[in-house]
Order: structure tokens, then sequence, then C-alpha cells
């Protein structure tokens, strides 16, 4: 393995944050935040993970993703600036979330112009967690704490330094001036957690009209932090927004914000339709995207298993509890059956 | 009387209720996943069985009272729901029937007598033996309103000092600006605040219009002061204390200084706390001696 020693390391972050906005665990009021730092020293190195997922470098809560300016009969469009950065001490799970993202902004035509130029610009430095946490699920999603799939570099803890594993050529090139020392031994591998999620993605469309969803929404708050916290959820609502307006001279913004499929109004139509009026379908929602429409549509898992929902839900709205019901629920007889295809066309 | 005693308690009646159909449902606590205390809603008189009560009951279950009254327009009709209620949520029942929000005929309230709530609950693993600072500063044992009232009446001598507002009200007006700022910008504008509130029920929330009248969509730190601001004012005379907005907050906003800075103000100058008594009317509405309504 490649060894990077702790001094070295500092050394390296301290440069990097000069060459380019680097982003990393800190400590924001007592809250760890993925956030752009100025040293190396403002860097927290001994993290579970980070409040937030790392989804706001490449989809920040809002944007402006058109700025409008009319000056007489002259109306220039332009679009916002992005500079380039590196993410540092991102988590394998929250590197996962990234990926699921790039599926859906830039995998497919169209690509989405604002994420791309974004991403395009992002470089990220994964650090492997050394076991899995309290509510941690990523082994169930198709991830595990040290895996290097889904970013440029991948850094592991061991003795006085950590080792270094270059998985792209973004990656390369970031490490090219490093001076990184030829080991003998290998990092050691993170510990897992026991339990194992079976996911039964097929059954799904049959417990589409479970009263179950009705049951769980009683409960919940219909708040949207379950789905800004997440690495992977990703809706948006778009606005245009008057900055300033006159007779010689006018300004608008097009804004993008998130949004989210358990507020009150994400599905709201013109005129006031709102196919998915109750909190049981909003919440079903969230869980049938996750774990139906999205893999359905892009092959991939909507959910890395961050477990961060779950930490976070002041309801106890339990992912992990919804995924070992539809699985025993799927062993049970039906109670109720649905076209499948109906809703398979409705993803976020 | 043991906790345990007064979970019997709690499930007995809300088996009776259920079974003899005086309620549809009965709004109370479970025990969750990973150990965490969560609300519940009982429909089946063979379920009671899933109520518990302790001192992790910290959710204020009177917030889901505006699911239970029936969609606005749709014609139908509210449900006779059963609630457990802590001496504070009891007062947001009271601000509520105030402003005609429910009717006390299709509500049971089931009070208990409340020793306070620990620290952390409501949370998987963090839950201790130290009380929470709003429950160590509450002189309320008894609910205000109920129909049973679980546990014996105790007496709580303790005097709420607000000695937590001490240091920002000791700051200049700029420097309470910035501190607040500094706050609301870690805000990710997800609503929990809002939505675990009893006293937030307006259907449309005025800072989530469509047509953005008052504040816009972006997540900047305006909006988000303004929201904060807005709701805080909203709440003023009306805000319990429960102190839930706070609990629920993942960015861990102090949102308790704003609302109890506002009950301290409204105490000292009007004498009124929010939801105290039954028929109190809201602050905004009442009348001093003297003065009559215009006709």
């Amino acid at each position: 393995m490649k060894f990077l020693s702790r001094e070295a390391l500092q050394t390296w972050l301290d440069r990097l944050a000069n060459e380019a906005t680097l982003i990393a665990p800190r400590l924001v009021d007592g809250i760890l935040l993925y956030r752009s730092v100025s040293s190396a020293r403002d860097i927290v190195l001994d993290y579970t993970r980070p409040k937030m997922s790392a989804k706001e470098v490449v989809l920040p809560s809002s944007e402006p993703i058109l700025l409008v300016e009319k000056r007489g009969q002259d109306v220039n469009l332009s679009e916002p600036p992005t500079g380039e950065q590196v993410v540092f001490g991102l988590r394998p799970c929250d590197a996962h979330g990234i990926a699921v993202l790039d599926a859906v902004f830039v995998a497919q035509e169209p690509v989405d112009l604002n994420y791309a130029r974004r991403r395009n610009a992002t470089t990220l430095v994964g650090l492997s967690c050394p076991q899995m946490w309290e509510d941690c699920f990523c082994t169930s999603m198709g991830g595990m704490p040290n895996d290097p799939s889904h970013v440029d570099v991948l850094l592991t803890e061991v003795e006085n330094g950590y080792a270094v594993t270059t998985v792209t050529d973004k990656g390369r090139t970031l490490v090219a001036e490093l001076s990184l020392q030829e080991m003998e031994y290998e990092p050691p591998e993170s510990v897992l957690n026991e339990a194992e999620l079976v996911l039964t993605q097929e059954h799904w469309p049959d417990r589409f009209a479970d009263q179950y969803w009705d049951l769980l929404a009683e409960r919940c708050l219909e708040c949207r932090m379950c789905a800004y916290l997440c690495p992977v959820c990703r809706c948006f609502d778009v606005r245009d927004q008057v900055v300033q307006q006159g007779i010689s001279y006018s300004k608008y913004d097009r804004l993008r914000c998130w949004d989210s499929c358990t507020g009150a109004n994400y599905r709201m139509v013109a005129g006031g339709h709102n196919p998915r009026a109750t909190k049981g379908q909003r919440l079903r929602n969230r869980f049938f995207c996750k774990f139906h429409y999205f893999p359905v549509e892009y092959g991939l898992s909507g959910c890395v298993g961050c477990g961060r929902c779950i930490e976070a839900c002041p309801v106890n709205i339990d992912i992990v509890e919804v995924l070992r019901d539809m699985s025993r629920a799927s062993n049970a007889p039906q109670t109720s059956k649905v076209s499948p295809n109906a809703e398979t066309g409705i993803t976020a | 009387m043991t906790e345990f005693a007064l979970q019997d308690q709690i499930r007995a009646r809300a088996k009776e209720l259920l079974a003899s159909e005086q309620v549809q449902c009965v709004i109370g606590y479970e025990h969750g996943s990973r150990g965490q205390i969560r609300p519940v809603f009982i429909h089946q008189s063979t379920d009671t069985d899933r109520l518990v009560w302790d001192q992790g009951c910290t959710h204020n279950l009177v917030t889901y009272l505006r699911d239970k009254k029936g969609a606005f327009g749709s014609g139908e009709h509210p449900q006779r729901v059963a609630i457990i209620v802590k001496p504070c949520d009891s007062r947001a029942l009271n601000v509520l029937l105030a402003e005609k929000q429910i009717e006390r005929e299709h509500l049971y309230v089931i009070g208990v007598v409340c020793a306070g709530i620990v620290e952390g609950a409501g949370y998987a693993g963090q839950s201790s033996d130290k009380l929470q600072a709003r429950c160590l500063r509450c002189n309320d044992r008894v609910p205000v309103i109920y129909d049973l009232l679980v546990g014996e009446p105790t007496q709580a001598e303790t005097e709420d000092d607000y000695i937590d507002l001490a240091e920002l009200e000791a700051m200049s007006p700029a420097e309470r600006a910035a501190f607040w700022l500094k706050q609301y910008e870690r805000c990710i504008l997800c609503y929990a605040c809002r939505q675990v509130c009893p006293g937030c029920y307006c259907s449309i929330c005025m800072f989530e219009r469509d047509d953005s009248l008052w504040v816009g969509i972006a997540a900047g730190t305006k909006e988000k002061e303004a929201f904060h601001l807005g709701r805080a004012y909203h709440l003023a005379a009306r805000c319990i204390g429960c102190n839930e907005c706070e609990r629920v907050c993942p960015m861990e906003l102090p949102l308790s200084l704003l609302n109890r800075k506002l009950a301290k103000e409204v105490q000292a100058l009007f004498h009124y706390r929010a939801g105290d008594k039954p028929s109190q009317s809201p602050l905004a509405t009442m009348l001093a001696e003297g003065e009559e309504f215009p006709a």
C-alpha cells in the first residue's frame, strides 16, 4: 500500500485549501458538516458522519440556474459561475450517494448543465470508516465502509498516517505531487455490523395499496428533514424571482431549491389538484422511490444506507424497520393488489 | 404510583374507550425501534397494550389533532379522539380550543401527572437520567384540562427565572442580530419546527406560498430569518413551551430562546400565559376592563 504520514496530509490539505475550494468535515456551532475550510486545522478527522450528506457540493439547497438581466430592449442570459472544489473526508456512503445523483443528472441525456458543471469541477477524496456506526446499513445497500468505488482517491487510517488508494485519473492528478511511501502491509478491514437486510424489490408493487402506509404516516410530521439529510434525495422546485425591477433595468433569478415528497404541497399542480394529497401517499412515495421506482428506472438502489434519516427523525420513522416490514409482508398473503405499471412511471 | 401502574391505567381506559366506540383513535406513546419512544395511534381495543408511559414520553401529541379534524372543505367529520397529555401539552389543548381549532366534545383527554421528561428522549441511545432544562424550570405537575387524571397530583416549587435569556438580553441589538443570523444561516428549512408545533396549523404557511408573496423559495439567510422571526411572532402568547421545535431541529437552533423571550414579555406586559385557562381567548382579541368590541 501507499502511505501518507499525518504531517504530510496536513501539508497537503493546507495546499489544497489554497489552490481550490476545499470542503471537509468541520464543526459549525458544534455540528459537524461538510463545509469549506481555509486550513487543515479546521478539519475534523475523527468522526462518524457529518449531520448532512455531501450532496450540497453538487446540488446546493438553493441555487440560481439562470440569471436574467434586461437593459432597455437587450436581454442578457447568463449562468452562475462555478470554481474547482475538492471534497476531503467524504464517507464512502456519501460518495455512493453522489454516484446515484450522477445517474440521474449526467449519465443520460439531457445532461443537467448546472449539476454537470459542478460535478466536473469536483474531486472526491474519501476517508474510510473504520467501522459501521450505529444506524449504518451500507453493506445492505451495496456499499462498504471502505468502498473505493465512487471516490477519486480513498484514504484509510493506519498507524501514524493513511493508506492512499488512487481510483481515477482525476485522483492520480490530485496526488501526483505527493511523495507516497510504499509499505509492505495492507490497511485493516473495517468492522461491519452484523445484520444484513434482505431486499425484496419485486414485491413492492403488491404493497402499493396497503393500509400500512397510511398507518405509518399517522406519526409522520411531514417535515422534510429525512429528504434534506439524505445523500440521494434530489427533488427540487424551480421558481423565477424578481431581484430588481425598473424601467431601464431589471434582474431576475431562476432558482432551483430542494423539495421533498413528504411536504404537503409536493405534488400540487396548477388548479390545486394534488395526486399525492395524503400523508400516507407521500410517505409511501419516499420508500417506493428508493426501493422500487429508482431501482427499476436506473438499476441502482435509491438508498445508500448511511442511516442519517434514522438518527434524525424526531418521530422514529425508521427506514430499516420499513424494509423489514416490507420483506415480512412479501411472505404474507396479499391483502390488496394494484397494477404495478400504473405507478412505476411516477419517479421523482 | 409507579410508571407501570400509570401505564396500566392508561391502557385500561384506552381499551374501554375504543371498545365502547366512544373514540375512534387513542393517540399515545409506544416503544419504537432502537429503544426509542414514539407516538402511536391505536384504533383497536385489542392493541392497547402497545401504549406506554415513562419519562421518555417527550412528544407533544396535541400537534396530531390537526390531522383528525377532517380536511378543510372536505366535509369529513372530525374524529373522536382520546389523547395523552402532559401538563405542558394540555395547555396547547386550551390554545387550540380558544382558537376554535378543536371541539371539546370530540376529545377525551387522558392527563398524566408529570415529574419531568429526560434529556435525549425520543432519540436512540441518547436518553439520560437528567431532566430536560424546560422540565427543571417547570412548575406544572397536573394538566390544566383532562377527563381522566393519571397519577397522584404533586406540588412543585420552582420559579422560572428566565436565566437562559440573560446572555442574549445583555447583548446590544447589533450583537443580538449577529447571534441570530449566525443561527439562521445553519437552518436547512426542513420546517420540522413548524410541523411539530401544535400552534402551527395553517393549511398553507405564509412562508411557503406558491406566489412567493412574503418570501421566495431560496434557502438564503434572509428567507430563513423571515421564517423564524415570523413564526416566533405568530406564536407570541400562543407558545406553551413544550420546546418540541428545538428538540426536533436537526441543526440544533436554540429556538426556545426566541419563544421564551416573547413569552416573558407577554407575561410581564399582560400577565398572560398561553393556555392556562380553558376559556381563555387569544391574547390578540382580549379586551381590557371597560373596553368593548365595536358594534
